[in-house]
């Protein structure tokens, strides 16, 4: 026997250990109990390589990967908490598609968000989709990912702003191309930050065809989307644009019959396109002077090159107007100075008036004499 | 009796009827009175009624007095009003030929659909354009209707120009509008008049410096107004003819100078032929072209001269059916 601090024999030894011992050991089953779930499927789907190669050709890589699980917002997950109709391993049938919203609902006691996006999902455009039957329609999955969701503030999540494009490209993959090609996409691909990705025009889970009167491209919408970088100047003087542009339009012909509900009339999209944004000094824009014809000809049938003869949006306001701000000067002069007079006639009409009335009323005969 | 009212009824004529009252009243009596009264009380109440007969005769005549005064008083009235009447038609003149009426009735037609049309569009921000917009039946409706209102200004605009060159009237009134140096010269003067720095009025031929301002002042506008309009309205040909800076210009003339005119009418024009003191609630010569000759010796007192001259002033005799040229004094 020890004996190398007072009050520490074997007895007492094994007092304290023996919690301790039991507590591991509790602690170690537990953890192979708690990991033992997941053990069971990664048993094969843990295997880098495991897939399976269905009869028309087509390879699913069945692997998953339990670290990047781990590293994602659903660490405390197991296999089983999504993939609920698997009962059995190994399970004779391909399991269902997971349904996110057995945990993602409003008042949800899982430690899901509470969000009523599902809804908004519903309404939208790839809800209707799903709900109509088309099974190319995207789920949550398949924008969010499955085993390696992030939020969208990590710049490794899928949603994150930058991935977004990419994302959506999956799909689109046509637009996805024109988006690149275009300032927006390009200045995505530089890193600008305030760059505008699919979801900044489209909305995230609102995503509307651009016929629903509610949607943010519907041609009565563009304008008010384009305003909410396009119409700050905080935002626009970074990269030397106008932040006029939306105010100019609204001021316009096209603006204003728009305003009214004329809803062919132009908006944004109609001439800058919506995914080939380009800047008017690239020969491939649509509002490149030499494109105008053509652009402003979409509705204007015969328009020549004289339409590109004068400033597009314009504000008579200002001196880059051009001869269209000395009209717009002149006129002003010419109405306050006009109007002035008038009224100062009428003034002095009146005056007059009230003058001799008072005299008359007065004096009788003498201001009598003088009729006003 | 106090029968105060001019002529008619004395007291004798109410005591006359007093006393037929009385002998109707006996027959009644006579016949009315019930028989099976005592002759006391028979006698008490025949007294009864015809001490109270004086009173109610009284109380009739004095209704009937006031009646037949009332009457002839408001036949008095109504006949003194329809000789004035005919004595303000007798003086007044035509000063605005039917011609000349009619063409100012399509134009301000015109203008003021245009106008109505019109300003929802330049200020489109406002409510009450909304509710103009849709009273309408919307924009395209709208604008079909300030395009009808656009032909009918240039229909008159042009009218009016052959009526100038092809109507001796309207040659010489035109000629007459041309702006002087002695309409400057009226126009101080007026202005002094005014301030009360000078004692007499400038005297005016048939059209003042504020008639002709109104007169030029309208031409301008419809010059402006319908080039731009037309530039506007085909401007698709306009654009590719002149370049977009011209749409550009054009708008801008055409939003600002609606304005101005509008403006014009509504204060200037207005004022003088309605708001003014003299002529308040307002005059109805751009209905029937008369003036009274008062307004047209104060007015054009130049004009008069000339017409009193050439003979043209009518005396005493009946020259027009009675209308209401001016309120009269």
């Amino acid at each position: 026997m020890r004996s190398t601090s007072p009050g520490l024999c074997e007895a007492s030894f094994r007092r304290r250990a023996l919690p301790l011992v039991i507590g591991l050991v509790a602690a170690l089953c537990g953890v192979l109990v708690w990991g033992q779930e997941d053990v069971r499927c990664l048993g094969c789907h843990g295997k880098p390589g495991f897939k399976k190669v269905l009869p028309s050709g087509q390879v699913l890589d069945l692997f998953v990967d339990p670290t990047l699980i781990r590293l994602s917002v659903h660490k405390e997950r197991h296999c089983a908490d999504c993939h609920a109709d698997v009962n059995e391993v190994p399970h004779k049938e391909l399991p269902q598609k997971v349904n996110c919203r057995r945990c993602h609902y409003q008042g949800n006691t899982e430690g899901a968000p509470q969000t009523k996006r599902y809804l908004e999902f519903e309404n939208s455009v790839h809800g209707k989709a799903l709900k109509a039957g088309n099974t190319k329609a995207p789920v949550c999955q398949d924008c969010h990912g499955d085993h390696f969701i992030l939020p969208g503030s990590d710049p490794r999540s899928n949603v994150s702003h930058a991935n977004v494009p990419q994302v959506c490209g999956g799909c689109h993959l046509q637009i996805y191309g024109q988006y690149r090609e275009s300032i927006h996409g390009k200045a995505l691909a530089r890193g600008v930050k305030d760059a505008p990705v699919c979801t900044d025009c489209h909305g995230e889970h609102t995503i509307a065809k651009p016929e629903d009167r509610t949607s943010s491209v519907n041609p009565g919408n563009v304008s008010n989307t384009c305003a909410k970088c396009h119409s700050k100047i905080v935002i626009m003087e970074r990269y030397g644009i106008s932040a006029e542009q939306v105010a100019t339009y609204n001021e316009s012909f096209h603006g204003i019959a728009n305003e009214f509900g004329v809803l062919k009339a132009a908006n944004c999209a109609s001439c800058h396109t919506a995914h080939d944004i380009l800047p008017p000094d690239d020969p491939r824009s649509t509002v490149n002077p030499k494109n105008i014809p053509k652009t402003c000809g979409k509705c204007h049938p015969g328009a020549n090159a004289n339409f590109a003869n004068g400033r597009i949006h314009i504000n008579a306001k200002e001196r880059s107007a051009g001869i269209v701000f000395w009209v717009a000067l002149g006129f002003k002069v010419l109405t306050i100075s006009t109007l002035l007079g008038l009224f100062l006639h009428i003034g002095l009409d009146l005056f007059r008036q009230i003058r001799t009335s008072r005299a008359r009323a007065k004096g009788g005969d003498k201001a009598g004499e003088e009729r006003s | 009796m106090s029968t105060a009212s001019t002529g008619g009824w004395r007291p004798k004529d109410a005591e006359a009827v007093v006393s037929a009252m009385e002998a109707k009243v006996s027959e009644t009596l006579a016949s009315e009175i019930p028989t099976d009264l005592s002759a006391e009380e028979a006698a008490r109440l025949r007294q009864s009624l015809l001490d109270s007969l004086p009173r109610e005769a009284a109380q009739d005549a004095r209704r009937l007095c006031r009646l037949f005064t009332n009457k002839r008083e408001r036949l008095a009235k109504a006949e003194e009003k329809r000789l004035r009447k005919e004595a303000h038609a007798e003086q007044c003149v035509e000063r605005l030929s039917l011609h000349l009426r009619v063409q100012h009735l399509i134009m301000f037609s015109s203008c003021i659909l245009l106008i109505v049309t019109g300003l929802p569009i330049k200020f489109h921000d406002a409510a009450v354009s909304r509710i103009i917009m849709s009273f309408f039946g919307g924009p395209s409706v709208t604008g079909l209707l300030h395009r009808i209102g656009a032909v009918g200004l240039t229909f008159i605009g042009l009218y009016h120009i052959y009526y100038s060159m092809a109507f001796e009237t309207g040659r010489r009134d035109f000629g007459l509008l041309m702006p002087k140096l002695q309409d400057a010269k009226d126009a101080v003067q007026q202005i002094l008049y005014f301030l009360g720095l000078k004692k007499d009025k400038p005297l005016y031929g048939r059209f003042s410096y504020i008639e002709k301002f109104d007169y030029w002042a309208v031409y301008w506008g419809m010059v402006v107004m319908i080039t731009s309009g037309y530039i506007l309205w085909f401007q698709e040909t306009a654009i590719n003819q002149f370049g977009k800076f011209a749409y550009d210009i054009a708008r801008e003339a055409h939003s600002d100078e609606a304005l101005l005119a509008t403006l014009a009418i509504v204060i200037w024009h207005f004022y003088n032929v309605h708001f003014n003191p003299k002529r308040f609630p307002g005059s109805l010569t751009w209905w029937n072209g008369k003036i009274t000759v008062e307004e047209f010796k104060e007015e054009h007192a130049l004009e008069y001269e000339e017409w009193r001259l050439s003979g043209k002033i009518p005396q005493e005799e009946e020259s027009s059916t009675g209308t209401l040229g001016r309120r009269g004094e």
